[in-house]
């Protein structure tokens, strides 16, 4: 008996490391194959296995509604009715887990074949790391002249095919700002603020009507950090980084001044245990009276809670406001299977091609469009209000090396600012420190 | 007769060998799981530990060059010494108050028995974001029950405090949190390991003359001691890989005051890519745990 079941372990033990052998095998075959195909029999075998079933991976961050189950299921029933024999699987990642989840995958060799993101990732980490498939040859000439420059890496190649687009602004409780007598102060048409000193009195304005929290200067964290560099940035009206997103630049006099500006000022908290998100709600539920993080997709997604008139706003400046640009959209990891990598184009030029399909892919973003797409203001009428902010997009910086240790540098240099006297001083040798450690993370 | 003694040892040895190889069949499929997700990974942080690996390229050999950097960094000392201090305070406290309320409910009806346990296991079966969540809304600078009670209620409070924002208080927060979350299991363990102590030995003590805390320190905390041992171990391992409060509630901050070794793994490994970097410090982390086990174990069993 004893034998017999021994035998039996041995047998399935032996059987199931062939049987898994055998799957390496399969899955390997095309890999191997394809770089000797000749160009001619690739020619006859693409007509052969044009309609063989293929199925793809498509990762995707919370970007609108492309995380909503419902939404996504109808945008691929769209895709199958044309391709039926292109399965596409979806993942829904978040921002606090998603990137963990595609590098943890990426190590293992089970990248995904598709990720809807922006270029600081698609770009500036996996892009430039060679992780990702050229999508040159699917980008329309002369179609997407605003973003392109910003979807493509150092080396030429086009690592995102772009979709949608946002103008990252703040915004105003406006019911408390006019009781405050603080409208004065800004121009509701441009969504500007009349200057940087008029930003103060108003915020000083605001505090004096009993607001003891007019905004946060949020620090627990990186998310939503576009809002305090963008804040800071304008105010002090320094930059960045430089215009070859090589190196970090914010370690500048002005900068500083503008950020000691900031913590003096009455109303004006930094709070090193929140992050964008947390802030946002708060502005939402009336407890700060301005978020220094708002787009139409804060507004669309609050538009229930919202008991308040809110006026998205640039970021105050004395000339005109720079203001940081999101960009999302598709690229393709190159896993090493041909077949994957044509359906994931395929799948990526059906969504964002046809214009009926496109406003289908864009609508579900929340966002604009990053290509003429006529009649799409009519689909989502905020979008009329916040495009005014549209033409103060300013540089797209986040593909500078080294963006991810660059962020926690920034967070972290506004909580030690926190702790420090707020002189200009103090705040430009904290600026220095992050500045230098960013630098030398983008210098590899 | 000497044939036939051969021919029986013979049999006797081959009989041994094929319930020694049956055994080891048997163990195949644990072994073989054990040493891929088990063994090999340790292997592998060991050996990486000694080069520049990242994402996208080859790995580089770098010796002890991450182990250097690891000693010159001012953050993983700060990691480290807020892990320890972790340790240092939630350890003892829980196992304290473990006994402490298990010697409570233990002599309660089992119908109280059950339901406290099920009251303190309670934060061990939820959730851990759920957990945090709450705790997060408890500490919140601007509408927290913590602040509310001590501003508006008590008045003990001049001003909010920013609990989780406040270098002062942040990491107390966050042991707080731990121990709520670390006491369920020791008082079950512990609630079993009293019923379990010999009854007869403790009349026995009563009736010498025995007061309940000599009982106690003489008769049932020795029998107790292999639970304690056990407890100690566990609760030491999870308080030095003290993770997903710090990511869901400071990510280190503020000013690295919640830094924890564990965190700061996570942090260069995932984050930053240093994979290297950081398994240099889960080398470093296993070696300190493996040590305060052993002193653990060592001292449980002189006693």
């Amino acid at each position: 008996m004893k034998k017999i079941v021994a035998l039996l372990l041995a047998l399935a033990l032996v059987v199931s490391m062939a049987a898994c052998s055998a799957t390496e095998v399969e899955e390997t075959q095309p890999q191997t194959q394809a770089p000797a195909q000749t160009e001619a029999a690739a020619g006859t075998e693409a007509a052969e296995t044009a309609d063989a079933p293929v199925e793809i991976s498509l990762w995707t961050y919370p970007i609108g509604k492309w995380t909503d189950e419902a939404t996504i299921q109808s945008l691929l029933a769209d895709f199958n009715a044309v391709y039926p024999n292109i399965t596409v699987k979806v993942e829904y990642l978040d921002y606090t887990n998603g990137d963990d989840k595609v590098n943890t995958a990426i190590e293992g060799g089970q990248a995904p074949d598709i990720v809807m993101e922006g270029p600081e990732r698609l770009v500036a980490n996996w892009g430039a790391k060679g992780l990702m498939v050229d999508l040159s040859d699917i980008v329309p000439e002369g179609t997407y002249e605003s973003v392109i420059a910003s979807c493509t890496g150092t080396d030429g190649a086009v690592y995102e095919l772009p979709v949608c687009m946002i103008t990252h602004g703040m915004a105003i409780n406006r019911d408390v700002f006019e009781a405050a007598g603080a409208l004065q102060y800004l121009n509701e048409e441009t969504l500007t603020w009349n200057s940087v000193e008029d930003f103060f009195k108003a915020v000083q304005a605001v505090y004096d009507a009993g607001h003891e929290y007019v905004g946060a200067i949020y620090c627990g964290g990186q998310g939503g950090d576009q809002g305090t560099r963008a804040l800071i940035t304008n105010i002090g009206g320094g930059t960045y980084a430089n215009a070859e997103h090589t190196a970090y630049t914010y370690a500048s006099q002005e900068n500083a001044e503008g950020l000691a500006k900031l913590y003096a000022q009455d109303g004006i908290v930094f709070d090193t245990a929140i992050v964008a998100a947390d802030a946002i709600q708060n502005f939402v539920n009336g407890t700060f009276q301005m978020s220094f993080c708002w787009n139409i997709n804060d507004e669309l997604n609050n538009a229930d809670a919202l008991g308040f008139d809110v006026l998205p706003m640039a970021f105050p400046s004395d000339t005109t406001p720079s203001l940081q640009m999101g960009i999302w959209g598709f690229g393709v990891f190159d896993n090493g299977d041909e077949a994957k990598i044509e359906a994931a184009k395929t799948f990526i030029q059906f969504m964002s091609q046809d214009d009926a399909q496109y406003t289908k892919t864009v609508e579900a973003t929340n966002f604009t469009p990053v290509r003429d797409l006529p009649g799409f203001e009519t689909v989502n009428p905020l979008i009329t209000e916040y495009s005014a902010l549209d033409p103060m997009q300013g540089d797209y910086y986040q593909v500078t090396l080294g963006w991810t240790q660059a962020r926690t540098e920034w967070w972290n240099m506004l909580q030690r600012v926190n702790s420090s006297d707020g002189s200009a001083e103090a705040i430009l040798a904290e600026m220095q420190t992050a500045q230098d450690a960013s630098n030398a993370a983008a210098a590899g | 007769m000497v044939k036939n003694q051969v021919s029986y040892n013979n049999r006797q040895r081959r009989l041994v060998m094929q319930e020694n190889i049956a055994a080891y069949l048997f163990l195949l499929p644990f072994l073989f799981f054990f040493v891929g997700f088990v063994l090999y990974p340790m292997f592998m942080c060991v050996y990486t530990s000694f080069f520049d690996a990242t994402m996208g390229r080859e790995d580089i050999f770098i010796g002890l060059d991450n182990y250097i950097t690891l000693f010159q960094d001012e953050v993983f000392w700060i990691a480290l010494k807020n892990t320890l201090l972790i340790v240092v305070v939630s350890v003892p406290i829980t196992c304290a108050f473990s006994m402490w309320v298990a010697s409570i409910i233990s002599k309660m009806s089992v119908a109280a028995t059950s339901a406290f346990r099920c009251i303190f296991y309670l934060p061990v079966v939820t959730g851990s974001v759920a957990v945090t969540m709450v705790w997060k809304w408890m500490f919140n600078n601007y509408y927290g029950i913590f602040n509310y009670l001590g501003k508006d209620v008590l008045g003990i409070l001049d001003k909010p405090i920013n609990w989780l924002g406040d270098e002062r208080y942040a990491l107390g927060c966050i042991i707080l949190i731990l121990l709520t979350t670390s006491v369920g299991q020791p008082i079950v363990l512990y609630v079993s390991a009293l019923d379990n102590v010999d009854k007869s030995l403790v009349e026995a003590a009563e009736v010498d003359g025995a007061t309940s805390m000599q009982a106690f320190w003489k008769i049932k905390w020795p029998q107790m001691m292999p639970t304690t041992l056990y407890i100690l171990v566990i609760t030491t391992i999870n308080s030095f890989q003290c993770f997903a409060l710090i990511q869901l509630l400071t990510s280190g901050g503020p000013n690295n005051s919640t830094m924890t070794i564990m965190y700061y793994i996570y942090y260069n490994a995932f984050k930053l890519y240093k994979y290297g970097y950081g398994n240099a410090m889960g080398v470093i982390l296993a070696i300190i745990i493996a040590i305060l086990s052993a002193i653990q174990f060592k001292a449980g069993q002189e006693k």
